[in-house]
């Protein structure tokens, strides 16, 4: 009888191992082993381009990247920069609409559906076309309605800088769409009880948003930060995928890139375990975790 | 109530009721008091829901103005596009940019291509990454934990560190220039942030009551049965939240198209966008790239049109997907 149950528990296992096969068949071929080789090519360099015959060059090609590429280092402070300013925003504007769209409000759906939008055009190559045609730049200006006159006041100088924020500011804006709905998906799990006995206790909104919304959120807000983190490091406007995607297919120097590829994955690597370890106690789970 | 001598029953009684009469004075009380305040809490709602409905206005064209420009310009004149009154609403409609913008993308073949990629990859990310997940959410098995970690943990590298092997891999299995190296990945639970379905899937799945399982087992179901034919349709959430997910970001997609497709005939649909002003050129025989604009904006509507039309049917489902399904609990 045990045995059969162990051959039951067994048969079982060996089932679950089966469900998992077709994942671990495809990290295997298109994740670890390109990642493996990734960081052997990283130490050598192509040589004959057709059949790519290689050189072992030792740690040439980081050191190229650290000391004697000049853009390397600028490009890549650029793309830390540019993720340090917009992930906080990112997230703050995000809770803030989601907040707004999770009222009992008329026409919820059409507001809801209106948010994600940007997303349908995503960052790619029609992102790029509209961009170009300037629809980044004035976008805020005619949706605030800022009068033209308000820019003269200001002067060439400062009037170019509100300019650069507020374009800035509209193309962070259309990065919110998933996180919006991640955040809406979790006030919608917040139990209405939690603010009603707050409620009784004499709380008022904004108490009830810093006690209540915000502690509850913060699994989210993780969620949101890691997405949010990944989505800048990754996207393909990103002038360091930009450039990594020109070493190795224009210039042919493909050790070169994947030496890049690994440094920016290692960056990436850090940083994240620096958030997970450096949000652990501040973030708040409820129920049995 | 602690000030009450015990021994004397009756008066501890009577305390009680007068306390209970006493808090149902203040209840009324309160009523009262609420009722009064009433108007003036009235009005701050009143001018507290009107901002809201402003902020939220404004910024709903903010998020709608790529579409709004989108269409105004794709239909003015080049007349109409020089003239600085005319903002929105052109004098009269010029549909033959969208004739110039389809001939310029070489429309119905690249929509073709986009299509079989963005189709056959959410075909088989909504069967693999859901799979997958029924293995990570409902069998336990010794490593799953670890084996999930590191399925989460691909998500963070980034395709720049890969593509260098991958297009030496794919160039020794010869399946550059094919939709292969695009597709593939797909069904093993890779693609495009595969990882992000199984995990959506893998969060659905869990909170599904385990006696169905239970039931469906002792009526004889296999554990594939159960994932087929009770698990899977159980989640339509997790099935839409994918689809759209998965097919707009493959369609969008142009990293790894641009590296792998060489020859133009099997370019993606957006890959065509920023090939237009040169075959604008060849088509009108000018080069005045300003009085193309409205043409590049129909082509880059004709582009994302597909999508518009999906999201169009889905984005109820979709909307109430994510919100009603635990899906970040």
């Amino acid at each position: 009888m045990s045995g059969r149950r162990v051959g039951l528990e067994r048969k079982k296992m060996l089932a679950g191992y089966v469900y998992i096969a077709p994942w671990a068949i495809g990290f295997a071929l298109f994740m670890c082993y390109p990642l493996i080789y990734s960081l052997w090519l990283s130490f050598h360099e192509v040589v004959g381009v057709g059949n790519f015959e290689l050189e072992s060059v030792g740690w040439d090609n980081f050191n190229k990247a650290f000391v004697l590429d000049t853009q390397f280092i600028p490009l890549f402070i650029s793309v830390i920069q540019d993720a340090v300013i917009n992930t906080p925003l990112i997230l703050v504007f995000s809770l803030f609409i989601a907040i707004l769209l999770n009222h009992n409000i008329r026409g919820r759906a059409f507001f809801r559906a209106a948010f994600f939008l940007p997303v349908l055009i995503g960052s790619g190559l029609a992102m790029q076309q509209l961009l170009y045609a300037g629809v980044g730049k004035d976008t805020l200006v005619n949706g605030i309605g800022v009068p033209d006159e308000v820019f003269l006041y200001m002067g060439p100088t400062f009037s170019q800088i509100v300019f650069d924020m507020l374009s800035r500011l509209t193309i962070i804006f259309w990065k919110t769409g998933v996180q919006i709905l991640l955040f809406l998906a979790g006030l919608q799990g917040v139990s209405v009880s939690l603010y009603e006995s707050a409620r009784c206790d004499g709380a008022t909104e904004w108490e009830m948003f810093w006690k209540i919304t915000l502690p509850l959120m913060t699994p989210i807000i993780l969620l949101n930060l890691v997405y949010t983190c990944v989505d800048s490091f990754t996207d393909i406007n990103n002038r360091m995928m930009i450039y990594i995607k020109d070493t190795a297919f224009t210039n042919i120097q493909m050790g070169y890139a994947s030496g890049m590829g690994w440094i920016y994955f290692m960056f990436i690597f850090i940083l994240l375990i620096l958030v997970f370890v450096s949000t652990r106690r501040l973030v708040v789970y409820t129920g049995e975790k | 109530m602690k000030s009450i001598p015990i021994p004397k029953s009756e008066q501890g009684v009577t305390a009680v009721k007068q306390a209970a009469v006493g808090s149902k004075v203040k209840a009324i009380r309160n009523h009262s008091l609420v009722s009064r305040i009433g108007s003036k809490s009235r009005w701050i709602s009143l001018i507290y829901r009107t901002f809201v409905y402003v902020i939220l206005i404004d910024l709903a064209f903010v998020f709608l103005y790529p579409f709004i420009y989108m269409v105004a310009t794709s239909l003015k004149h080049p007349v109409d596009l020089m003239d600085f009154t005319i903002k929105w609403i052109p004098t009269s409609l010029a549909w033959e940019n969208f004739y110039y913008g389809m001939k310029g993308l070489q429309f119905m073949t690249h929509f073709n291509n986009s299509a079989l990629i963005a189709v056959l990859s959410v075909i088989g990310q909504v069967l693999s990454c859901s799979f997958i997940a029924y293995g990570f959410a409902r069998i336990k098995f010794p490593g799953r934990e670890f084996l999930f970690f590191m399925c989460m943990f691909t998500m963070i590298i980034p395709p720049q560190t890969l593509i260098v092997p991958l297009f030496m891999q794919y160039k020794t299995m010869g399946w550059l220039d094919s939709v292969l190296p695009l597709i593939v990945p797909s069904f093993f639970g890779n693609g495009l942030r595969g990882a992000l379905f199984i995990f959506i899937f893998r969060q659905l799945f869990r909170g599904l009551p385990w006696e169905l399982e239970d039931a469906a087992r002792v009526d004889g179901c296999g554990s594939f049965k159960v994932y087929w034919k009770i698990i899977l349709p159980l989640t339509p959430p997790a099935i839409v939240v994918t689809t759209l997910l998965s097919l707009v970001w493959h369609w969008n997609d142009f990293f790894e198209p641009s590296i792998y497709l060489t020859s133009e005939e099997k370019f993606t649909l957006p890959m065509m966008l920023p090939r237009l002003y040169q075959s604008l050129d060849t088509l009108t025989g000018s080069s005045f790239e300003v009085f193309s604009l409205p043409v590049v904006m129909a082509a880059t509507f004709m582009a994302l049109l597909p999508m518009l039309f999906v999201y169009f049917f889905l984005q109820r489902y979709f909307i109430q997907g994510v919100e009603r399904s635990g899906l970040v609990e």
